[in-house]
């Protein structure tokens, strides 16, 4: 391991936050220098980020292309969220995308069991590969066996881990050797800040799987990054420090962090 | 969908069907489901029952001096304002502004206390777990009444009639221990604010005779009415989270208002009412719960605080609510009209795919929306304003 630029020691622990948003309602209640300040303030080093529409988190790409790893989502406006996997047009939205800036991810997008296998879905997981990008599914498990079944070789971030008991992220994760987890906008690993035994039994077989996010939503929640890392420090200080540092920054900044690295 | 019958209705226990089985014109044959969901709404007014927290809830002496504390400007640090400043009984115990006012301008509509007692949790982040805990917020907000311990107390005992009033509510003279007194004048004031409870209304005498199977009498209540409790328990699924007889399953929801007060900050709603209940030292968990057994305490004890929280409200009663305007927490929503068209075009784009899934757009036509506003109308009793006394009214205590 490298140096990530903390020490084991340290008080605050560094977040990858793996589950932001920056759509369109929020360029204005939160411009992008606040935001970016948000995300330092928090102690977020590094954030994956989409938007609907795309012009979002490029905006904070350019403010600061250090903390931004920037997804596409297949979306022009949130509307897109319950339609696009029957929409022509999204195909054409996300290959001019793809031409035009650099990504280290496609979505985070909902598809849900055989919706993933619509001609639309199918292209997109053709575009990640072809572009050597993540997928950010936020799916059920049979939409995230469909989207296999098609790359068996695709890498997949299962948005909020499917919801989905820790048996069965345990059970995909076995099964998968290209699927990782956010926890993003679910407690049930750490009711009450304290960690569920079941959850931990999964962070301890799978150290390299998960990652934190906060899920910006809306405007609004920009100013939950802040409370969303302090609870995320909370709960992980029950796991022994090198899983917490996994968890917290290391996985994610494994998995994305040399991606948008020049060439 | 089964459309029901008036036998039917005497298998839900209803006592007296129409005679000769004809239908009444102005009466709209309503299915089984729907009446189930109205009658669950009534009936109205509920029984009283004490709050165990408080050892005066209920006292006719306590509610005497809630009463008088409630009006009094001196509880306030400069004298200018009082709970009604904001509460105003002629308001329906609101003020009609988009966000309160007392010493400075507040970041939150004020919320009627109509029916108050009822509530499982107080404040509209629920950052109180009892009504007397509830009323010592607004006192030590610097924003509302901007006091403390020291002077509430002080101002007890230093007045002869509130001592007096004390003594009679509490059985003892005020003691020397200013929290221990400012939570008293907190019970005082919950025992007063558990007196005001909405009348009947057009709706309750609907109700209770769709469950008599008094067709004649249910007649009187208007077809838009009618309409309008149809698509509320209905299409609108509008009951699903303003239920029961307060018209308010009594916990929190994030309907998508805006949470910014201003740019750069914004109202967490019930994710700080979380932290700040169960942190607070006026709690149920505390040595103030005048209850030995602590049973309402247990949802003090394990609310857990999640993520949806933020931006979570609390759910309000409907029932005189077309005497509180304007609505939801920021006041954002000058009208019924307005809130039924908030909730017609309802942003989702605004609430997590897995959150609120309830909430999607009505796209009410023009004639549904004013059926489902006549109909909340329906909700309020239109009584005569509430006249108290004033501080100084009547005979010292003696």
């Amino acid at each position: 391991m490298g140096d990530l630029g903390w020490g084991a020691s340290a008080r605050e622990l560094p977040i990858f936050d793996a589950h932001v948003h920056y759509s369109h309602d929020a360029w204005e209640r939160v411009p992008p220098k606040e935001a970016i300040g948000l995300l330092r303030k928090a102690g977020v080093k590094r954030a994956l980020v989409s938007s609907s529409n795309d012009d979002g988190q490029q905006k904070l790409f350019a403010e600061a292309p250090d903390l931004i790893l920037p997804s596409l989502r297949p979306y022009r406006s949130r509307g897109d969220i319950g339609t696009w996997v029957r929409d022509d047009a999204i195909v054409g939205y996300l290959e001019e995308r793809l031409k035009r800036y650099r990504y280290v991810a496609i979505g985070e997008f909902h598809v849900f069991g055989a919706d993933a296998d619509t001609p639309v879905v199918r292209r997109a997981v053709q575009l990640a590969r072809q572009y050597k990008l993540l997928l950010h599914a936020h799916s059920d498990a049979e939409a995230i066996e469909r989207l296999f079944r098609q790359d068996p070789g695709a890498r997949i971030l299962w948005a909020h881990s499917g919801f989905e008991r820790p048996e069965k992220v345990r059970e995909m994760l076995r099964k998968h050797r290209n699927l990782w987890c956010d926890l993003a906008f679910r407690n049930d690993h750490a009711p009450g800040g304290r960690l569920d035994p079941d959850w931990r039994a999964a962070f301890i077989e799978f150290p390299d799987r998960f990652m934190v996010g906060t899920d910006t939503y809306t405007p609004e929640r920009w100013h939950y990054l802040g409370e969303h890392a302090r609870w995320s420090r909370e709960w992980l200080a029950g796991l022994p420090e090198d899983l917490a540092e996994r968890i917290a920054f290391r996985n994610g900044e494994a998995l994305f962090g040399a991606m948008l690295a020049p060439h | 969908m089964k459309r029901l019958a008036w036998g039917g209705l005497l298998a839900l226990g209803c006592a007296v069907p129409w005679p000769g089985g004809t239908r009444q014109p102005a009466l709209i044959e309503f299915t089984e489901a729907e009446v189930r969901s109205i009658l669950q709404h009534g009936p109205w007014p509920v029984p009283w029952s004490g709050d165990p927290s408080n050892r005066v809830s209920g006292s006719a002496h306590a509610i005497d001096l809630g009463e008088r504390l409630f009006f009094d400007r001196r509880l306030s640090a400069t004298g200018g304002v009082s709970c009604a400043t904001c509460h105003q009984p002629d308001r329906g115990w609101s003020d009609g502004r988009p966000r309160g006012f007392g010493l400075a301008k507040v970041d939150r509509n004020t919320p009627s206390l109509m029916n108050v007692r009822l509530h499982r949790w107080f404040g509209l982040d629920g950052a109180a777990d009892s009504l007397w805990s509830q009323s010592l917020r607004p006192i030590l907000n610097t924003k509302e009444l901007g006091s403390n311990a020291g002077h509430v107390a002080a101002l007890i005992r230093r007045d002869a009639d509130l001592a007096c009033r004390y003594e009679k509510s509490f059985g003892r003279r005020p003691p020397a221990d200013d929290e221990a007194l400012l939570v008293d004048a907190g019970k005082a004031l919950a025992a007063f604010q558990e007196t005001l409870v909405t009348g009947r209304t057009a709706f309750d005498a609907f109700r209770d005779a769709l469950e008599r199977g008094d067709r004649s009498a249910a007649a009187h209540y208007s077809e838009a009415a009618q309409r309008g409790l149809r698509i509320f328990v209905g299409k609108g699924a509008c009951s699903t989270c303003h239920t029961g007889p307060t018209f308010t399953n009594g916990e929190f929801h994030d309907i998508g208002i805006s949470q910014f007060v201003r740019p750069g900050e914004v109202d967490p709603g019930r994710h700080r009412g979380i932290q700040q209940v169960t942190a607070g030292r006026f709690n149920l968990l505390g040595v103030y719960n005048d209850d030995p057994t602590r049973a309402r305490a247990t949802g003090t004890r394990h609310v857990a605080l999640e993520h949806r929280n933020f931006g979570e409200f609390r759910v309000p009663t409907l029932r005189n609510a077309a005497s509180t305007a304007p609505y939801m927490h920021n006041g954002q929503l000058a009208t019924v009209p307005d809130v039924v068209r908030y909730y017609s075009e309802i942003d989702i784009d605004r609430l997590h795919a897995d959150g609120e899934q309830i909430l999607r757009p009505l796209k009410l036509s023009a004639r549904e929306a004013t059926d489902l506003a006549v109909f909340l109308e329906t909700l309020s009793d239109y009584a005569a304003p509430w006249r108290g006394r004033k501080p100084g009214d009547g005979p010292a205590c003696r």
